[in-house]
């Protein structure tokens, strides 16, 4: 019995701390937002590395997100060659046509290729390879401003210098509309009382991605107060987790967003 | 007692955490995904698997109002509750799907049926889980239409207006030979929040594919504009305008598609 | 005499079931109003639920009219087999619904 009530507050200490602890790892800067998706491991397909870094400088979160419509979660979104092929998903580029900063895309999948144009396979189904990348973090961000942790860059303040130019429209793909004003800043209240609230920016949030990326899966309601979520939930990749500490700036980074003084 | 109490507590955690409905993003359906139904009353029970029906290609042929009035289908997956029977006594999916009936010159293919030689053809619908080859292939099908925003990709509105598609709306024997609708006015929804650009209900668009018995009262109850109060949570749960704007018409995702009359 | 006699007895008799039997569709063993009364609902659903696309012209009686009607035409649909049961209890719902709501707008206004 007493072993037993101590299993039980084992576990759920366990529990508690398990979302804090996938909070609390620091990966290096080069690897943070890595997704490794790898739905066809089974029929003995290399998965697939992608690391966000170089997309996130070049388009927007709702781009990718929203319009060609990749899911938030890895493996989410069941990419499957076929679906490339059709130009869906990451062939929506990778079409071997599409031309970005003066350069020709590589082509996606093909079930159709030489032993040469084999090897570009490996340029994303590269997990345990040692592939050589067209861009090397270090060179890319070396001439970015760097702030806190994650990729150690601030990405803000690069467009804000015009350093990055985000895409936010792809042709063919991108149906644009009248963007919605939704300037206002909101505070989001901190429970414990030794906590700064937080000044959540509509603005700087909805640049990148707009309405859509955030609503209504990831933040349901509306009205303010009406969803209760705790760090725990957002430790765990619920809320403002989505984001924040696999692509985003981490959780670990606390005063980036408990910047409103406790009064 | 206590150790109920923590074995309760430990279900609910659990429960919490792994069945996160807000709080993350879903998986947006493909294009050619968007609107499929998935239908399993007895299809297990008959051996067979489940039905998948997608929306798109009968939504370029027919409008809301011709199944889901005339016909009578239910606007939840399984809840019309159709029996092989009803289709072989020429309902439901059997009032075209009978072997006889034409449509753009080609007869349309029949539904269940008790013959060992018509099995394959079971699988036309009863699909789930397999690898079957549809009639019809949707980017060839889609390639010309006017591209839309989420959803099917395709602005049906202007595929018609365009005369690009040409949705039926009466069929020989199941519809009621009825005088043209009266047009109905336009009006504003306000929003609650501020901001936020009030919607410009259109009737006159909806009408034209739903006529009024789909929407009154069974989705929209209040009579008077402004006695029945509902909120986006209850849209984006599948309520009023999320009954068909969730799964079949243009998603809700789509905010500025509705919300567009400018704040004053 | 006798002979005749019954005979118009019989005649009388026969004109009144039949009669009788064309108003009464409950009585199934009556061969004259049977082969009527199975399609007298289809046409009579047919009169009634077409004019839901007219419904916001009619005037409260009218509307209550065509919601009686419903409401007779109910039990004859109850006594289809299965599937036309089904299919048609649903529609006549729909048809009914519709012209309550439009007659409760109307009475509100």
């Amino acid at each position: 019995m007493h072993l037993f009530n101590r299993l039980f507050t084992l576990f759920f200490f366990l529990l508690f701390s398990s979302g804090a602890v996938s909070a609390m790892t620091i990966v290096p800067p080069d690897i943070y937002g890595r997704v490794v998706i790898n739905n066809y491991r089974s029929k003995g397909i290399v998965p697939v590395v992608f690391d966000h870094w170089l997309h996130r400088a070049k388009f927007t979160c709702r781009l990718c997100h929203i319009d060609i419509g990749f899911a938030m979660e890895a493996g989410g979104t069941k990419i499957s060659a076929a679906t490339n092929m059709k130009g869906f998903h990451c062939g929506a580029c990778h079409n071997g046509n599409r031309v970005f900063g003066g350069r020709k895309t590589f082509g996606s999948c093909s079930d159709n290729f030489t032993q040469e144009e084999g090897a570009r396979c490996e340029r994303c189904h590269s997990l345990g390879k040692n592939v050589k990348k067209e861009y090397e973090f270090n060179t890319f961000s070396k001439r970015l401003p760097s702030k806190g942790l994650g990729n150690g860059i601030d990405w803000e303040e690069a467009e804000n210098k015009g350093l990055i130019n985000p895409v936010d429209f792809l042709e063919d793909i991108s149906i644009k509309r009248t963007p919605l004003k939704m300037d206002k800043d909101v505070v989001i209240e901190s429970r414990g009382t030794w906590m700064s609230d937080v000044l959540f920016s509509h603005k700087k949030h909805a640049l990148w991605n707009g309405c859509e990326v955030c609503h209504p899966e990831i933040f349901p309601s509306t009205k303010k107060g009406t969803i209760k979520y705790s760090m725990l939930q957002i430790a765990g990749g619920e809320y403002c987790g989505v984001c924040h500490d696999k692509v985003a700036f981490p959780l670990i980074d606390c005063q980036r967003c408990h910047t409103k003084p406790v009064q | 007692m206590k150790r109920t109490f923590y074995i309760a507590l430990l279900v609910l955690v659990i429960a919490g955490v792994t069945s996160a409905q807000t709080g993350v993003k879903k998986k947006r359906p493909l294009p050619y995904e968007y609107g499929r139904v998935v239908i399993s009353n007895y299809s297990e029970k008959a051996g067979l698997a489940p039905v998948v029906f997608d929306h798109w290609l009968h939504r370029a042929k027919f409008t809301c109002r011709l199944c889901h009035v005339d016909i009578g289908f239910a606007m939840k997956a399984g809840a019309t509750g159709i029996k092989a029977s009803d289709n072989m006594n020429g309902y439901y999916c059997g009032s075209c799907h009978n072997g006889k009936k034409a449509f753009d010159d080609k007869i349309v293919f029949d539904t269940c049926s008790k013959a060992p030689e018509a099995q394959t053809r079971c699988l036309r619908c009863h699909s789930l889980g397999k690898n079957v080859k549809a009639g019809y292939d949707f980017s060839k099908f889609t390639e010309n239409l006017p591209r839309g925003r989420f959803g099917n990709g395709v602005d049906w509105e202007h595929a018609e207006v365009d005369g690009l598609i040409k949705p039926l709306d009466f069929l020989e024997g199941i519809s009621i030979k009825r005088q043209s609708l009266t047009v109905q006015k336009d009006f504003a929804l306000g929003t609650k929040l501020e901001g936020m650009p009030d919607i410009i209900f259109s009737h006159k668009k909806h009408t034209v594919w739903n006529g009024c018995e789909l929407c009154h009262p069974e989705i929209f109850v209040g009579v008077k504009k402004g006695t029945t109060k509902y909120s986006m949570t209850e849209i984006f749960e599948g309520k009023y305008c999320g009954v068909c704007h969730t799964s079949v018409a243009f998603p809700l995702i789509d905010c500025q598609r509705c919300h567009t009359k400018a704040v004053q | 005499m006798k002979k005749l006699r019954t005979c118009l007895l019989c005649c009388a008799v026969a004109v009144i079931v039949c009669s009788g039997a064309r108003d009464i569709e409950k009585k199934t063993f009556s061969w004259c109003g049977v082969v009527h009364a199975q399609d007298d609902w289809r046409n009579e659903f047919d009169d009634v639920c077409s004019r839901t696309q007219d419904a916001m012209i009619f005037s409260p009686d009218e509307l209550r009219n065509l919601i009686a009607r419903c409401d007779k035409l109910k039990p004859r649909v109850e006594k289809l087999d299965e599937t036309q049961r089904k299919v048609f209890l649903k529609r006549l719902q729909l048809c009914r619904d519709l012209f309550l709501f439009v007659l409760e707008s109307k009475e509100k206004k």
